[in-house]
């Protein structure tokens, strides 16, 4: 891969994937890997492994802050509501942006997630040419556009 | 009368000409004792052997001391008038037989709720003797006194009730559903003096009703399953087939080319398949949701609609250089964004199949009132609303397929003729259907189609 990239912030841009489906989480690898900008892509499968990778818990105690997170919404033990919940009550990780990325096309659960503070709401797409749309769109937009806030 | 001439009578004994000479002789014994009798009947026995019936009527001659010297009597042929008796009696009880022989319940009452009388069906439905019946009130023999006084008094302020719902208590305590129609009768001078009640027994009607009404129930529960199980179905489909699609896509994007032709070949039958049923998915989901997913009615306002539905469509319309026109279109009371996607898709099949080598491709919709327009109800299936015509002059439907078009996923054409998964039709009907209207074609091969579509008025919009 060549013409890679350091961040807006002169380092690798440090991503947290919240997603319980294997097959979605190396969609989302798989599309970042042709990003331009260099990223270190992180998978936690529940929202209670969400949360201790935030908090630097046991295993996670090495692991950076993110940049931003993608939040899977139907999620075993811990739901993506709670966890956007808890991120957006957090006031040490309610700056991160969060973009949810579900497949549901709910009206009820966009309007949901957005009064708890998600800072986008996009469906998965169903094809791979637009899921990769989607991933070079987050990275053009929330990783390159998007002053995002010191870490 | 008697046959005998004067000289044959003078002198023979009275009794001897009545076929009862013991009640003649009695009667000549009354007289004598009494002074005089009326209307004593008797018999004559003529000369040839036939009997008068007549009416005596006698009284004794005295002398003026007082003493008894004869009797005066004179008979009235009393023929013609026992005849009419016995016709009276003969009508009166044909006429009882009739009412005897009615199955419906047939009772007479008064101004006061009184029954005066009662045939023996009612006598049947009720467990209650003619006897006991009469005199009774009305309304005691009914699950609801209050609703069958209503119903007699009104009888008698209006002169008649018709198809009035009771249900009879009988005395062993089952019920029995009647229909009552009733009016009043009068006498000579016309002065009310009863009405006449007859009940039909509609127990078989209303246990067909009410099983008509619980396969409605059971269909429409299962219709709702059914609309539920295909919502669901293609909602939780579309996850696994998202990863089937994503990574037979992901497969071609980095390995085309890399390995030999036949796994080319493989791939792509694979991508296409799983691109095929990503939109039968997307399909049957968007189908299931115009029943579970879909809008209250509101006042919508067609012209409007079709202008978005248009502006939907202007790609495919500048495409085919189409002339989309429209007539006045009215306000309906319908689902805003399901009316929108039902004129898409009429307009948007219209122009997918018009005639572009032969003529200029011309779509026409318009709309009239139902009442004014020549379509049958059998047709429309309403009798109050507004009946939609979307009219081309494109390739036309042979006509066993007019109805086939409507079903899931039916094509009449392949898919390298005409493009689409086959679901638009079926969605139109749907719609039309959740609305309470229906939808057909009229069509001929070559020239043309025209896709009809009622929407059901308000019942108090006027």
């Amino acid at each position: 891969m060549t013409n890679k990239v350091l961040g807006p912030q002169g380092r690798e841009i440090e991503i947290l994937l919240v997603e319980d489906n294997p097959g979605d989480a190396r969609l989302a690898k798989e599309g970042l890997k042709e990003a331009k900008i260099i990223n270190n892509l992180y998978w936690v499968k529940d929202g209670e492994e969400a949360m201790s990778f935030l908090h630097k818990e046991g295993e996670y105690v090495d692991v950076p802050r993110p940049d931003v997170i993608l939040l899977d919404l139907n999620l075993p033990k811990k739901d993506g509501r709670e966890v956007l919940a808890d991120i957006k009550n957090d006031e040490h990780l309610k700056r991160i942006p969060v973009v949810v990325l579900t497949a549901s096309q709910s009206n009820d659960d966009i309007a949901k997630t957005y009064d708890l503070h998600a800072n986008c709401y996009i469906s998965k797409p169903l094809g791979l040419a637009e899921f990769i749309k989607v991933v070079d769109a987050i990275e053009g937009f929330w990783l390159t556009i998007v002053k995002l806030p010191p870490a | 009368m008697s046959g005998y001439s004067k000289d044959q009578l003078i002198g023979q004994p009275f009794s001897k000409f009545f076929t009862d000479h013991d009640r003649a002789q009695a009667g000549i014994e009354k007289v004598l004792a009494e002074g005089g009798l009326s209307n004593y009947d008797l018999s004559v026995a003529t000369k040839d052997g036939r009997e008068i019936p007549v009416s005596y009527n006698a009284t004794v001659l005295r002398d003026p001391d007082g003493r008894i010297t004869g009797v005066l009597g004179s008979a009235r042929d009393m023929t013609e008038l026992k005849e009419a008796e016995k016709e009276l009696r003969g009508a009166g009880a044909y006429n009882r037989s009739m009412i005897e022989a009615s199955l419906d319940l047939l009772v007479t009452i008064d101004p006061d709720g009184k029954i005066t009388d009662a045939n023996s069906a009612t006598e049947v439905a009720t467990g209650c003797s003619r006897e006991e019946l009469i005199g009774m009130d009305f309304s005691d023999y009914f699950t609801e006194p209050e609703k069958a006084r209503e119903a007699y008094q009104h009888v008698f302020q209006e002169g008649s009730i018709q198809e009035c719902v009771l249900q009879i208590r009988h005395r062993d305590g089952h019920f029995i559903p009647v229909l009552y129609n009733a009016s009043v009768y009068r006498d000579e001078a016309g002065e009310v003096i009863g009405a006449f009640a007859a009940a039909r027994n509609i127990t078989k009607v209303t246990e067909a009703a009410d099983d008509l009404k619980h396969s409605v129930q059971d269909l429409s529960r299962s219709n709702d399953e059914l609309e539920q199980f295909a919502y669901v179905a293609s909602h939780d489909l579309q996850e696994p087939l998202r990863m089937v699609s994503s990574y037979v896509q992901l497969l071609e994007k980095r390995y085309k080319g890399k390995m030999d032709a036949d796994a080319d070949d493989f791939i792509e039958f694979a991508v296409d398949g799983a691109n095929r049923m990503q939109v039968m998915i997307n399909d049957l989901l968007s189908f299931s949701r115009i029943a579970t997913r879909g809008e209250p009615f509101k006042p919508t306002d067609c012209e409007n609609v079709f202008d978005r539905a248009i502006s939907n469509l202007q790609t495919a319309i500048k495409e085919s250089s189409t002339t989309v026109t429209h007539d006045p279109l009215p306000t309906v009371t319908a689902d805003r964004g399901q009316l929108e996607q039902l004129f898409q898709n009429l307009i948007g099949n219209a122009n997918k199949f018009c005639e572009r080598r032969k003529s200029t491709p011309c779509i026409n919709v318009s709309c009239e009132r139902i009442e004014e327009s020549a379509i049958p109800v059998t047709k429309s299936g309403i009798d109050n609303g507004w009946i939609f015509s979307v009219k081309d002059n494109g390739i036309g439907i042979e006509p066993d397929q007019v109805e086939r078009i409507f079903g899931i996923f039916q094509r009449l054409h392949t898919r390298e003729q005409y493009s689409g998964s086959g679901i638009g039709l079926s969605v139109c009907r749907k719609i039309v259907e959740r609305h309470g209207g229906r939808i057909w074609v009229e069509s001929e091969v070559g020239k043309g189609s025209t896709f009809f579509f009622t929407i059901p008025g308000e019942k108090n919009e006027e």
